[in-house]
């Protein structure tokens, strides 16, 4: 009896096996990048899969095989292609560890676009937390092509990269939690992070200075080819627009859902405009958004920014730490510019998205009962368009870095 | 027999946060964010205030009526027969419930945890855990509730402060979500999401005294809808009112989207350990109390030996829906609805009932 029964307990808890799957028989995924095809409904699929060995302290005893392997297959959505891919992949493919789903430009532009990346949010193996990324190419060029020299392993490859970017501001944080988000929310536009392997031919333009770029336009000399810069804009789950990494950062200051802490910049010496002044940006509070909602007149919008700037460089050895009118002049022209960019990062998005790219809409709910009333209010056709929108920097603190002076130039060289 | 009577406050408490309080966890915010869109956290506050005066009601009949349970109470107050009939209502709820809610449950460890195995065997072993559980008895039960809460109960809260940079205050604008109506109608119409407390009664006399049950009770009820209400908001602000009615599990889903530094990041095990506890404890003691009111209405003086058969039949009534859509937004919607008016109305009856006869006078 008594053995009967413990047979019986142990044929339970094999059930339980149902589920196990070994370490081993198992390749993670760390990027997936879909393409279009000629067919419609039909998606090329990329996975780049890690090779666990590399990089562990474990594998180190001569192991030559490379970090990742690349397999492209053709298929309907995200996890039936995982199938097909497995005809030639030995072990079985995991997508619980994707950090990044890269896209073709062309498909992003689809309006097809929603309907593959929608099967993503469906299965419970792709994470909410996975970034979005829209690449000039073909995303399986891309990730074909991203050959990262120092960081062999590509789950940390992706990670530090974004999390770098991100951290300045170049790039926006782009999750597919917030990609449903914002697409469900019928409002707003998501910024989706812009990259590419390829360089542009317009690199002889180099009257633009740090941030001003978009992927593939910084003129680099060495290092890998991959760059992240700028935002993909999306409207309704398609997207329509590029902004550079300026235009980037600035929407993510504006945007209060968004932690972005610090960055640095340069201006034009306002008392000699040949040489630039670089300082670093920081927002140590959330900007205060105030929507004044109007039903039959424009909406105001009035927005607050309270900012600190350190000065690092100014190579035109004007002392303007020692003198108050240099230092209120610096401090307007500072303050002049972001205004004029944000203006014109606003009128773009009011002429030509016809929304806006700072999740603005949040704030203009308070006003409403309910969300019937909301979506009749429609703040992307009847609102935002035409909202009257005042942006005012308010500069909080000055600092010099370690230096108080310059070296005077007269002195050096006399 | 188990009950014996030897249940303290502190068991109460642990009992009824874990059988109410586990609520922020399944589908029933989906359920209820399905018609109200973000404005649903506010309907187990409306729930709350449509049924808890007639739970009062019921603990101050019981209170009267001293050392009766809930079925007897029937019919010490309707006579034989219609308290009878009473009793089997009162079971036949409980027990659609359990099925219904333990079908939920199943599905969403498979789906999240156990994609390979079949639902039928998830089941079967959820079950059967949860039968040996029962097997011990309320008190054993209780005690286990009282030693597992704090775990449980600090596992949410980790979540809770996870998630805290995710949180965007102005989701839960506008205000009434879906419209004041809507919000109104559905709260009254969902008021049975704690009906768990009606069928908790049956233990009215497993408590060492009986004002230790009513505290314990009540206390533990006002924490668990606290605490109901603080995860509906955060689920309301970190999803948006489009995007919360398509998620079956957001409890779930926010415990895979949360990162623990970025060294951490797929951490929802950790916390998916506590919760199937939580699901373990819910159902033992589910499926304690419903065959209990069972046992009462037939006069079964000692009825664990029941626990086995109901155990089996709530996996074969628990795997008839066709998927868990079906389950949660047809089956259980429609229970719920069902469940309402009876648990809003019934206290109230009784205690015209026992006033008109003049049973309250003493």
């Amino acid at each position: 009896m008594k053995k009967k029964l413990l047979f019986l307990i142990f044929l339970i808890l094999l059930t339980g096996c149902y589920d196990r799957i070994e370490l081993e028989q198992q390749s993670y995924v760390m990027a997936i990048g879909i393409d279009t095809t000629d067919q419609k409904g039909i998606y090329a699929f990329t996975y780049q899969i890690a090779n666990p060995e590399v990089g562990s302290a474990a594998g180190q005893g001569g192991s030559d095989e490379p970090p990742t392997e690349i397999v492209t297959v053709n298929g309907a959505d995200i996890l039936s292609a995982t199938y097909t891919a497995n005809s030639f992949v030995s072990k079985q493919i995991t997508l619980d560890h994707t950090k990044i789903i890269t896209v073709s430009e062309e498909l992003a532009r689809d309006e097809d676009f929603l309907r593959v990346v929608q099967s993503a949010s469906r299965s419970p193996q792709i994470r909410r937390g996975v970034q979005l990324v829209v690449t000039k190419e073909n995303a399986s060029d891309f990730i074909n092509n991203n050959k990262p020299l120092m960081e062999k392993r590509p789950h940390k490859y992706y990670q530090f990269m974004l999390d770098r970017a991100v951290q300045t501001g170049i790039i926006p944080e782009a999750t597919l939690h917030r990609f449903f988000q914002i697409t469900e929310g019928d409002a707003d536009l998501f910024l989706a992070i812009y990259a590419t392997t390829e360089s542009s031919e317009d690199k002889t333009n180099t009257t633009r200075t740090e941030d001003q770029y978009i992927a593939g336009e910084i003129p680099q000399i060495g290092g890998s080819p991959t760059q992240f810069m700028g935002s993909a804009v999306f409207k309704e789950g398609q997207m329509i627009d590029i902004l550079n990494g300026e235009e980037t950062r600035l929407a993510q200051m504006l945007d209060n859902t968004l932690e972005m802490d610090s960055y640095i910049a340069t201006i034009p010496d306002p008392l000699m405009p040949d040489f630039r002044i670089s300082y670093n940006y920081a927002q140590k509070e959330d900007p205060n958004i105030n929507v004044n909602y109007h039903k039959d007149k424009p909406t105001e919008i009035e927005v607050k920014i309270p900012f600190q700037v350190e000065v690092i460089a100014i190579p035109s050895l004007i002392r303007y730490s020692q003198n108050k009118e240099f230092e209120h002049i610096l401090k307007k022209s500072i303050t002049r510019r972001l205004e004029d960019k944000t203006e014109a990062l606003i009128k773009k998005s009011q002429e030509e998205f016809k929304s806006d790219p700072f999740y603005w809409s949040l704030y203009v709910r308070k006003h409403f009962k309910d969300v019937k009333d909301y979506e009749k209010a429609d703040w992307n056709k009847k609102i935002y368009p035409i909202a009257q929108i005042s942006v005012n920097y308010q500069l909080d603190k000055l600092e010099y870095g370690k230096m108080i002076d310059d070296s005077k130039l007269d002195k050096v060289r006399d | 027999m188990q009950n014996n009577g030897f249940l303290r406050t502190k068991e109460i408490i642990a009992i009824t946060l874990i059988l109410i309080g586990i609520k922020l966890s399944d589908s029933t915010p989906t359920l209820l964010a399905q018609k109200a869109q973000n404005g649903f956290w506010s309907i187990p506050i409306l729930s709350f205030v449509c049924i808890f005066p007639g739970f009062l009601i019921m603990l101050y009949l019981l209170n009267k009526y001293q050392d009766k349970n809930v079925v007897e109470l029937f019919e010490a107050i309707n006579g034989k027969w219609i308290g009878k009939i009473l009793g089997i209502v009162l079971f036949l709820c409980a027990f659609l419930s359990l099925t219904l809610d333990s079908r939920n449950y199943i599905e969403q460890i498979k789906l999240l945890y156990f994609p390979q195995s079949p639902t039928d065997m998830i089941y079967f072993i959820f079950i059967a855990v949860v039968f040996f559980g029962a097997k011990k008895g309320i008190e054993v039960i209780g005690y286990t509730c009282w030693i597992a809460i704090p775990f449980i109960k600090v596992s949410a809260l980790c979540v809770l402060l996870l998630v805290m940079s995710e949180i965007v205050i102005q989701r839960i604008f506008p205000i009434f979500g879906a419209g004041l109506p809507i919000i109104l109608s559905e709260g009254v119409k969902k008021a049975s999401i704690f009906a768990e407390l009606f069928f908790l009664l049956i233990a009215y006399q497993s408590a060492k005294k009986n004002t230790m049950f009513r505290k314990g009770i009540t206390f533990g009820t006002v924490l668990a809808i606290l605490e109901i209400i603080l995860f509906y908001l955060v689920y309301a602000s970190v999803f948006d009112y489009n995007s919360i009615e398509k998620i079956a599990f957001p409890y779930h889903d926010i415990t895979q989207f949360i990162s623990f530094g970025e060294f951490f990041t797929n951490i929802e095990t950790i916390f998916m350990v506590f919760w199937l506890f939580a699901a373990f404890l819910k159902f033992i003691i589910f499926i304690y109390i419903t065959t209990w009111i069972f046992a009462e209405i037939f006069a079964i003086r000692n009825f664990e030996p029941l626990l086995l058969p109901f155990s089996f039949l709530v996996i074969m009534i628990g795997l008839l829906p066709m998927n868990s859509a079906t389950n949660e937004l047809v089956l259980r919607e429609t229970l719920l609805t069902v469940m309402s008016p009876i648990f809003i109305l019934l206290p109230y009856i009784l205690w015209l009932t026992a006033w008109g006869k003049g049973d309250l006078k003493q």
